[in-house]
């Protein structure tokens, strides 16, 4: 068992129950498998992530996750339904960190099991690596890797660095950084998000005329790229 | 029928016009007694506040009867004196001044000499002319002292012996009736007290009738937290209570009615979402499947055939949810939940999502939205689905164009947002061409957002779709 990898599945279909937990179980993690909601509480002790079915025999899944999430606030919850609804989406969404449609690509939950996984679990001792730069979660530190220097950031930059970072690869936009970082409604903010991201280039690029690290999305927001 | 033959009457007996022929049928029965009440009632008040002066007791007032039964004797006396001498009359004169001691007599005899007088008074002529005859007469009538003159010998004519004066002071006369001056000056107040009570009691029927159909008027134009009238309390069950017990059937009607098409569109949302499980657990199976294909040494022609029919179930994917969207769109059953949003915030949102994919289909994106918000009264989950459906269109027929552009541009007078393509127009065969039902999903979502979409198409290639609002 792979410690922070432990993932708790439940689906009752057993075509896609073998097949998810193999593919899983192929990536590295440690699945464990139950057709219905019965045991999850007990299995979830010693699990970092719950992938719930809905349409379960028993206990249904917008149940047993709700109990989950009771009894282990900190545990991310994954929905994967065929019920596709937006009803479904905004009722599973009211207590889980995800919701997956079915059919869906094994790529696509892999990856959406990761980033919950990094989201929940403790800042890896592992630096990130992210071209020129290594970022160690944990210590809070950014260093260049080509001169081994430590890129000090100011507050407010190093949240909207670490924001961006725990969505990597994903486009935020302005409003969904300035809200996220500032906890006010975006209203003029641009040009205050603007003038920061210009600053956190210039300690973070190699060339800040053509940024690397934080991509600017013309017309929506930026992106850091994995 | 038995069981109704009770309620007309029942009905009549508390219908408000029971009680208001009620009123006025009280009012015409106590008019004849309302006549005598006042006027027993005016007696009492004057009786019990207004005492009779206590008359003096040295004084003692003799009565000698009513001014008629006083005429009736004089004239009986006159009449017994037909032919007696003077000294008769004068000895039936004092006789007479026996019995009326507080009275004052005498007699003129046919020469007009005045004889006897029962005190001497002064004032009166010796010798009587007519006209001195006639100023008495004058001044006697209706003055006190009560006087009555009679002709001695005969009761109405003269006998020709002159006639006889009895004068006495009305304070001696027994009244005609035998109530007290005064007692009737409160009748006049009591009739206007009893009309006013009549008056107060229509008043205040009518009060109640106005107040009830206000309280009526005002429950029925008020509105729960469900938007539906409120039930109002029940008053008497008169007419007025009727239409407050109809009014509140009415209510309860609504609101089963409210409640069974709640109900429908909960069982159809549930059924659209079983069904939707049904069909696309299957697809699920069968994509884990062509996936585990993957992981097999395949030859270049099984590897495109496993690719199309990953294609293909992403399609039918997608063609099931815009089926069972369109299902529930059509049957007016998608709850809308409309509001004032900035519309740019949404598309952002939306085009991040897709960007992405745009990349990886070698679409370039072309974002060109202002940064002030844009304002559209929509809801917010129905506009990112027709955003996704337009572009998943884009994706899938106009990709070769090889870009997108979002933008805000004036049409009709109107902020419109822009979703342009390079790709082949609306005229060409799509190898992914279905029923449409994505844009019929889009649209269906607009009208319900007073929203309009335009469409123009080049022929050169490249589509424009506007939104813009429909006011």
């Amino acid at each position: 068992m792979i410690p922070g990898k432990n993932i708790l599945y439940i689906e009752d279909d057993p075509e896609i129950g073998e097949w998810v937990s193999r593919d899983l179980k192929e990536r590295g993690y440690s699945v464990t498998w139950l057709t219905s909601g019965e045991r999850a509480i007990e299995e979830a002790a010693s699990c970092n992530l719950a992938i719930l079915d809905v349409m379960l025999p028993g206990l249904d899944g917008f149940t047993v996750g709700q109990r989950l999430k009771k009894q282990y606030p900190g545990l991310p919850i994954l929905m994967l339904s065929a019920r596709t609804s937006i009803d479904d989406k905004l009722q599973g969404l009211q207590f889980a960190d995800d919701y997956l449609t079915k059919p869906f690509h094994p790529d696509e939950l892999a990856a959406r099991a990761e980033v919950l996984l990094r989201r929940s679990g403790p800042p890896s001792a592992e630096p990130l690596e992210l071209r020129h730069l290594l970022v160690y979660e944990k210590e809070n530190i950014i260093k260049n890797r080509e001169t081994g220097e430590e890129i000090m950031l100011t507050g407010k930059q190093f949240h909207i660095f670490q924001y961006l970072l725990r969505h990597l690869g994903q486009i935020m936009t302005k409003e969904q950084i300035y809200e996220a970082v500032w906890g006010e409604p975006y209203l003029d903010g641009d040009k205050t998000l603007m003038v920061h991201i210009r600053h956190m280039r210039e300690k973070l690029e190699r060339d800040p005329a053509a940024p690397e690290i934080i991509e600017t999305i013309r017309g929506i927001g930026y992106r850091v790229r994995a | 029928m038995r069981r109704h033959s009770g309620q007309p009457f029942k009905k009549f007996r508390n219908s408000l016009l029971s009680r208001y022929l009620g009123i006025i049928g009280f009012a015409l029965v106590f008019i004849p007694i309302l006549i005598p009440v006042s006027f027993l009632a005016s007696w009492g008040v004057n009786r019990a506040f207004f005492p009779a002066s206590v008359p003096d007791k040295t004084e003692v007032v003799r009565s000698y009867g009513s001014g008629l039964q006083l005429e009736n004797a004089w004239h009986n006396a006159a009449s017994s004196l037909s032919g007696k001498t003077p000294e008769e009359i004068n000895e039936r004169l004092r006789a007479l001044k026996q019995d009326y001691p507080d009275a004052s007599m005498f007699w003129v005899d046919a020469e007009g000499l005045t004889r006897l007088q029962l005190p001497e008074q002064s004032g009166l002529p010796s010798k009587w002319t007519p006209e001195d005859a006639v100023a008495y007469m004058k001044h006697a009538v209706d003055s006190d002292p009560f006087t009555v003159v009679a002709f001695i010998g005969g009761k109405s004519q003269a006998a020709g012996q002159g006639f006889m004066v009895f004068e006495l002071p009305r304070k001696n006369m027994k009244p005609l009736t035998g109530g007290r001056e005064g007692d009737y000056r409160f009748y006049g107040f009591f009739i206007f007290l009893m009309f006013s009570f009549f008056i107060l009691i229509s008043y205040l029927f009518f009060r109640d009738i106005r107040k009830r159909l206000l309280r009526l008027e005002s429950g029925m134009t008020r509105t729960g937290p469900n938007g539906l009238p409120v039930r109002v309390p029940l008053g008497r069950p008169d007419e007025i209570g009727r239409l407050e017990q109809a009014f509140n059937h009415m209510v309860d009607e609504l609101d089963d009615s409210r409640r069974r098409e709640h109900e429908e569109e909960e069982l159809r949302k549930s059924l659209i979402s079983n069904l939707s499980h049904d069909l696309r657990t299957p697809l699920t199976v069968l994509g884990g499947q062509l996936y585990s294909f993957r992981k097999e040494p395949l030859s270049d022609q099984g590897q495109q055939a496993l690719a199309l029919m990953e294609t293909k179930i992403n399609d039918l994917s997608g063609l099931i949810d815009h089926l069972l969207s369109y299902n529930l769109l059509a049957s007016g059953r998608y709850a809308m939940n409309l509001e004032d949003r900035d519309m740019l915030r949404v598309v952002r949102v939306s085009a991040a999502a897709w960007y992405p994919l745009w990349e990886k289909a070698g679409i370039e994106a072309d974002i060109d939205l202002p940064e002030d918000p844009l304002i559209w009264h929509i809801d917010e989950q129905g506009f990112r689905r027709v955003l996704d459906n337009l572009f998943q269109n884009l994706v899938r027929h106009a990709g070769s164009g090889g870009y997108v552009g979002i933008s805000i541009e004036q049409r009709h007078r109107k902020t419109a947002l822009v979703i342009a393509d390079r790709g082949p127009g609306l005229g060409s065969l799509s190898p992914a061409k279905g029923a449409g039902l994505g844009l019929q999903i889009v649209d269906l979502l607009l009208r319900e957002m007073e929203l309009v979409r335009e469409t123009v198409s080049y022929p050169e290639g490249g589509t424009r779709v506007y939104i813009y609002p429909l006011q």
